[in-house]
C-alpha cells in the first residue's frame, strides 16, 4: 500500500522535475541561511559564518542528488542521461555508427518484410464476418477412380471440385453447416459503355454474399430465383470496377453492361471485399454473376464443377463437421452408387488457402531469423572492439566506485539507441522489400497485395528491434563489465587487452560463420531443386507454344460432330495467322488439365488405368513429341473407319510388360468400341515436372491419344487449341481471338498463355522461396565474411610490431600470411562444423520445399563447407597479407 | 558506513515525526537543530540525511509540506504532521518502546539468579 503510494507520488513528481529541483534547491538554501544565521548570533563574521556552515554541511550538490534520488525514479533519470550520453557517443564515432546501422537495417528490414509478407497471408483476418467460422468444402477422389469434368487444377493430391448435385444432398443434411455457397471462376469479355476489357469474373449461388457476411455498398445482393435460367441477366460489380469504368455515381444500379449478353447492374460490393477465388492473382475479381447449372449438373453426381465455401452451424465446430460431412459422404455413396470412391472433406478456409506455403513461410521467417542473429553477433563484435577502447575508463568509474550494473546498464543502453535507430531505417527498408516481394510473389500467397506496415508488423519490428538490442548489447557489455580494474588500469601495453578483444571476438565469429553454414546448406539445397527440376525431362517441347480454351456451349455445339466441325474450321484459320507454324486442338493439352480413366485391355477383364485425350492430327508436331513405332494419327482416321490409337511408352513398359503395344486393342468399356494401337510415342509429363507434392519428378504415366475425328471414342468435349509459332512472332494471342470470333462472335477465348509461362507458374512458388533464401543466405554469408575479415585484420594489426619483428628477423611474408591463414581457418572450421551440425539437425524442415534431393544430401554439405573455408581463410589471408605490408621501422618504433 | 546510515534512517522517521509532534510545524533546519538538542550532540544530521528521509515520509503522506516565514522571517519549507503521521508515530512508539524494554530486560539480566 505504501510502497504503491510512493510510486504515485513518485510519477507524478517525475513528470514535473525542474518545479521539483527548483522547489529542492531553495529548500537547501534556506537550510543554510539558517546555519549561517546561527554562527553569526555565536558571533562569528558573516563571511567566516558562511565558509563554515558550509564546512559544516558538505556539498550541498551531493545533498540534492541524494534528495532528488530520494524523490524521483533513479532508473529512470539514468535511463535519460544514459540515452543522451550514448547518442553522443555514437556521433563522436560515425564509422562505427553507420557500419553498425546499416547492418541492423539488413537485418531488421528483412525480418519486418518478411513478417509483413507472412502477417497478410496468414494472420490478418479474411475481410469477411467471422472469417474463422468459414470453412472450404471440396470432394477427394481415393486412388483408381476417374472422374470426368473440371478437376481441380493445381490443387492438393486427388482433390477435386464439388458436383452440384452432391452439393444439394450436402446442403440438405449437414447440420453442422448452416449455409454452402457455390462459386466458379469464368472469364468474360465485358464490352459496351466504354472500351472492351477482358475481366475475370465468379458466377456464385445467390447464398454467397450472405454466407461470406458481406453486403454489397450500393444494391443488393443476388435473389434466388437469379440462380435459374432466364433470370440471370443480373451482375454485381467490384467497388475498383464502379470506379474505374462507372465514374463511382450512385445511379449505376440499373445500367447494363455487356458480357455477350446484356446483363443489368444489381449492386456494388465494398472495397475491400477480396474473392474467394483468386485470393493470390494480381489481377483483381471484377465481376460476380448469379450461376446458372445446366440440367445435366443438377443430376450428374461426376459433373466436378464449383467451389464451396460454408458457414459453420452456431454449436458446431471444424471437426464435428468433417465428422459429419465424412458419416454423410459414406451414406450418399451407397445411395448413389454413380459417387464411387468420391466423399466430400472441409477445412477452414484460411488454413486451406495457406496450405500450401505455410511451410515455405515458415521457414522463410526462420531463415531471416538466423541473418538478424547474423546481423547481431556482428555488430556485437564491434561493440567489443568499442568496449576495449572505454575499458580503461570503466576501470577508473569502478574503482570510483561505480557499480557493475549500472555500468552494463549504459551500454546496453546504447546499444537499444543503436538498435532503435538501426530499427527506423530497417522499416524504411522493410517497407520497400514488402513492396518488391508482393510484386514478384507467386500466385499461391493468398492476399499478398495487401502486405504492409500495419499494427502487428510495427509491434513485430518494435519486438524484433528490443530483442536485437539486448542480445547484440548484453554480452559485450558484460563482458567489458568483467574487468579487473587492477588489470586494466595497470597494463598500459595493447597487447594484453586486445587479445582479450580477439579472443572474445573470435567466439562470436565462430557463431556467426556457424549461422550463415546453415543458411548456406538451405541455400545450395535449394538451388541444386531448381537445377533438378529443370532437368527433368518433359517430354514435349514447350517453347513458342501458346495455347487457348475455347469451351463451346451446349447451344449450338451439342454434339460431338458439331464441335468437331468448329475446331476443325478453326484449325484451319490458325494456320494461316502468320508466324504459325503447326496447330493442333484436343480436348486436353499438356500442362492445361489432365483426365485419367480405366480401360480394359485385350481380352483382359481386368480395369487399368491411362490418361486419354482426343486430339487433332498435328498434336504431336506441334508439342514436339517423337513418333517412336509404327504410325502417328493421320487425317484419315475419322469416323467410319475403323478406332485407332497411339499410346506412349510408359503403355507398354506399365501394362504389356514391355511388349511391343502396336496391334494390341483398347476399350474405355465392356460395350465400347474396338480402339486399335497403330503407333508408339515418346512419354510425356502431361501435368509439368513434379507431382503434386512438388517434392519429386512427376510419373510417367501411360497415356492414349484418340484421333479427334473418331467422334465416337470421345470422353471430353473438345476444348482447346494449340499452335506453335516462329520465334520472335507477335500478335498471335490477339489472331486466335479473331480467328475464334469469325467463326461465332460470342465466343470468348479463356487462358491464352504460352506453354512456357504455365510452366512458370507452377515452378514459381519455388522460384520465390529459392530467390529469397538464396540472398539471405548471401546477406549472411558476406557479412560472416566480413567478420572474419574484420576479426583476423584487427588482430593482425595488433600484432604489428611482432610481424615487423620477424620479419626482419628474415621471416618470409608468405610464412606470415601462411601462418595468419592457419589460424584463421581453424576458427572457420570449428564455425562450419558447429553450422553444418545444426543444419544436418534442423534440415529436415525444408524437405517438402526440396525437389529430388534429400535434405542431407553430402554434396551440398561439402560444397557448403568449402565455400565458407575458401572464403574465410581467403579473407584472413587477405588481412594478413596488408599487415605484412607495414614498413617494419615505422612498426617497431 | 553503510550500516550506521540504515541504522539511522530506521529510527530517524521516527526522531522526525516525534519532533513535529512536540515542536508542531517546524522547517528541516529546526528539526535538525531539534534532534541533535535533544540527543546531546550525539547525531549530527547533514542534509544529505535528513532530506532524503523527509522526502520519503512526504511520500508516506505522514507528514505534509507548506511554504511559510520564520519566526526571524526567512523563507522556510514547513514540515507538519497528518493524521496518518500522528497514527503512524503512536503504533511506531509504542513498538519502539516494547522492543527496547524487550532489549533493556536482556541486557540487564541479574547475574547469579540460576
Amino acid at each position: 500500500m505504501d510502497a504503491l503510494r510512493r510510486f504515485w507520488a513518485r510519477i507524478s513528481e517525475w513528470r514535473r522535475p525542474g518545479t521539483v529541483d527548483a522547489d529542492l534547491s531553495a529548500e537547501l538554501q534556506s537550510h543554510l541561511d539558517f546555519l549561517i544565521e546561527d554562527h553569526v548570533r555565536r558571533g562569528l563574521s558573516p563571511a567566516d559564518a558562511r565558509q563554515a556552515a558550509q564546512r559544516e554541511l558538505g556539498g550541498l550538490e551531493q545533498a540534492r542528488a541524494l534528495a532528488r534520488d530520494a524523490r524521483g525514479f533513479r532508473v529512470a533519470d539514468a535511463f535519460v542521461s544514459d540515452v543522451r550520453l550514448a547518442v553522443r557517443h555514437l556521433r563522436r564515432t560515425p564509422g562505427f555508427t553507420a557500419a553498425a546501422l546499416v547492418i541492423l537495417a539488413l537485418g531488421i528490414g528483412a525480418n519486418t518484410a518478411i513478417f509483413s509478407v507472412v502477417d497478410a497471408v496468414m494472420l490478418r483476418p479474411l475481410p469477411y464476418a467471422e472469417p474463422d467460422r468459414l470453412v472450404s468444402v471440396w470432394e477427394v477422389m481415393s486412388e483408381g477412380l476417374s472422374a470426368p469434368g473440371m478437376a481441380a487444377q493445381a490443387a492438393p493430391a486427388q482433390r477435386i471440385a464439388v458436383a452440384p448435385a452432391n452439393l444439394a444432398d450436402f446442403a440438405a443434411r449437414l447440420k453442422s453447416l448452416s449455409s454452402m455457397a457455390a462459386y466458379a471462376t469464368v472469364g468474360r469479355n465485358l464490352t459496351g459503355g466504354g472500351r472492351p476489357e477482358r475481366v475475370l469474373a465468379e458466377e456464385v449461388t445467390a447464398n454467397y454474399f450472405q454466407t461470406l457476411g458481406v453486403t454489397p455498398v450500393l444494391g443488393r445482393a443476388f435473389s434466388s430465383e437469379e440462380n435459374t435460367a432466364g433470370r440471370e441477366r443480373v451482375v454485381i460489380i467490384s467497388h475498383a470496377l464502379w470506379q474505374s469504368r462507372f465514374g463511382g455515381t450512385p445511379d449505376v444500379l440499373g445500367k447494363t453492361v455487356r458480357l455477350g449478353e446484356t446483363y443489368e447492374i444489381v449492386g456494388v460490393l465494398p472495397p475491400d471485399f477480396v474473392a474467394l477465388s483468386q485470393p493470390g492473382a494480381t489481377e483483381e475479381m471484377a465481376i460476380w454473376l448469379p450461376i446458372v447449372y445446366e440440367p445435366s449438373s443438377l443430376t450428374n453426381r461426376k459433373e466436378h464443377i464449383v467451389q464451396v465455401v460454408a458457414r459453420l452451424a452456431p454449436h458446431a465446430s471444424v471437426e464435428s463437421a468433417r465428422a459429419e460431412i465424412a458419416a454423410v459422404s459414406e451414406a450418399m455413396a451407397l445411395e448413389f452408387p454413380e459417387i464411387g470412391r468420391v466423399r466430400g472433406d472441409l477445412a477452414p478456409v484460411r488454413a486451406d488457402q495457406v496450405s500450401d506455403v505455410r511451410m515455405m513461410l515458415f521457414v522463410l521467417l526462420a531463415a531471416v531469423g538466423l541473418v538478424l542473429l547474423v546481423a547481431c553477433v556482428n555488430v556485437a563484435g564491434l561493440l567489443l572492439v568499442r568496449a576495449l577502447s572505454r575499458r580503461r575508463e570503466m576501470a577508473v568509474r569502478f574503482a570510483l566506485g561505480a557499480s557493475r550494473n549500472r555500468m552494463v546498464f549504459e551500454q546496453v543502453v546504447q546499444s537499444l539507441v543503436l538498435a532503435t535507430a538501426g530499427g527506423v531505417l530497417g522499416l524504411f527498408l522493410g517497407w520497400a522489400t514488402t513492396r518488391f516481394l508482393v510484386a514478384v510473389a507467386p500466385s499461391s500467397l493468398p492476399h499478398i497485395q495487401h502486405a504492409g506496415l500495419d499494427a502487428r508488423v510495427l509491434l513485430f519490428t518494435l519486438v524484433t528491434v528490443l530483442f536485437t538490442g539486448l542480445v547484440f548489447g548484453a554480452w559485450p557489455a558484460m563482458q567489458a563489465a568483467r574487468v579487473d580494474p587492477v588489470d586494466a588500469l595497470k597494463d598500459g601495453e595493447r597487447s594484453v587487452t586486445s587479445a582479450w578483444v580477439v579472443r572474445r571476438r573470435s567466439t562470436l565469429l565462430v557463431a556467426e560463420v556457424a549461422l550463415s553454414a546453415v543458411l548456406l546448406v538451405g541455400a545450395v539445397l535449394m538451388i541444386r531443386s531448381l537445377v533438378a527440376l529443370d532437368r527433368v525431362d518433359l517430354g514435349f517441347n514447350p517453347a513458342n507454344v501458346l495455347a487457348a480454351s475455347v469451351a463451346l456451349p451446349p447451344v449450338p455445339y451439342g454434339t460431338p460432330e458439331a464441335r468437331l466441325r468448329f475446331f476443325e474450321s478453326l484449325d484451319a484459320k490458325l494456320k494461316q495467322i502468320p508466324g504459325v507454324s503447326d496447330t493442333a486442338f484436343g480436348n486436353r493439352l499438356p500442362l492445361r488439365g489432365n483426365w485419367s480413366s480405366g480401360m480394359l485391355l485385350d481380352a483382359d477383364p481386368a480395369m487399368k488405368e491411362a490418361g486419354f485425350q482426343s486430339i487433332s492430327p498435328g498434336y504431336f508436331t506441334t508439342f514436339g513429341i517423337p513418333l517412336v513405332r509404327g504410325r502417328a494419327l493421320a487425317d484419315s482416321d475419322r469416323d467410319g473407319s475403323a478406332g485407332v490409337a497411339v499410346v506412349n511408352e510408359a503403355f507398354g513398359r506399365a501394362l504389356l510388360n514391355g511388349a511391343d503395344p502396336i496391334g494390341h486393342v483398347v476399350r474405355r468399356g465392356p460395350a465400347m468400341p474396338a480402339i486399335t494401337v497403330v503407333g508408339v510415342v515418346g512419354d510425356v509429363r502431361r501435368n509439368g515436372r513434379t507431382d503434386d507434392s512438388g517434392t519429386r519428378a512427376a510419373e510417367v504415366i501411360p497415356q492414349v491419344y484418340l484421333p479427334a475425328a473418331q467422334t465416337a471414342l470421345y470422353p471430353l468435349p473438345l476444348r482447346e487449341v494449340a499452335v506453335k509459332t516462329m520465334e520472335g512472332a507477335a500478335g498471335v494471342p490477339e489472331a486466335i481471338r479473331v480467328a475464334v470470333s469469325s467463326l461465332d462472335p460470342d465466343q470468348p477465348v479463356t487462358t491464352v498463355r504460352t506453354l512456357d509461362a504455365s510452366l512458370a507458374i507452377g515452378a514459381a512458388q519455388k522460384r520465390f522461396q529459392t530467390s529469397l533464401f538464396v540472398l539471405f543466405a548471401i546477406v549472411a554469408f558476406g557479412l560472416a565474411i566480413v567478420g572474419v575479415y574484420g576479426v583476423i585484420a584487427y588482430g593482425v594489426s595488433q600484432r604489428s610490431a611482432e610481424i615487423a619483428l620477424r620479419l626482419t628477423l628474415g621471416a618470409t611474408r608468405s610464412g606470415i600470411v601462411l601462418d595468419v591463414m592457419r589460424r584463421t581457418a581453424i576458427i572457420v572450421a570449428i564455425g562450419v562444423s558447429a553450422g553444418l551440425t545444426a543444419a544436418l539437425l534442423s534440415s529436415r524442415l525444408l524437405i517438402s520445399l526440396l525437389f529430388e534431393i534429400a535434405p542431407t544430401d553430402p554434396a551440398t554439405y561439402a560444397l557448403t563447407a568449402a565455400g565458407l573455408l575458401i572464403a574465410g581463410v581467403s579473407a584472413g589471408g587477405l588481412a594478413g597479407l596488408r599487415a605484412t605490408k607495414v614498413n617494419p621501422i615505422t612498426a617497431l618504433k | 558506513m553503510s550500516e550506521r546510515t540504515d541504522v539511522l534512517q530506521g529510527t530517524l522517521a521516527l526522531m522526525v515525526l516525534k519532533t513535529l509532534q512536540t515542536l508542531g510545524p517546524q522547517h528541516g533546519y529546526g528539526i535538525a537543530r531539534r534532534i541533535e538538542q535533544v540527543s546531546e550532540g550525539a547525531l549530527q544530521l547533514n542534509q544529505g540525511t535528513l532530506y532524503p528521509a523527509l522526502v520519503k515520509l512526504e511520500q508516506q503522506g505522514w507528514i505534509k509540506t507548506r511554504w511559510g516565514v520564520s519566526e526571524n522571517n526567512r523563507k522556510a519549507k514547513f514540515y507538519s504532521l497528518t493524521p496518518r503521521g500522528a497514527r503512524q508515530l503512536a503504533a511506531e512508539e509504542s513498538r519502539w518502546s516494547r522492543v527496547t524494554s524487550l532489549v533493556g530486560r536482556f541486557l540487564v539480566e541479574p547475574a547469579g539468579d540460576a
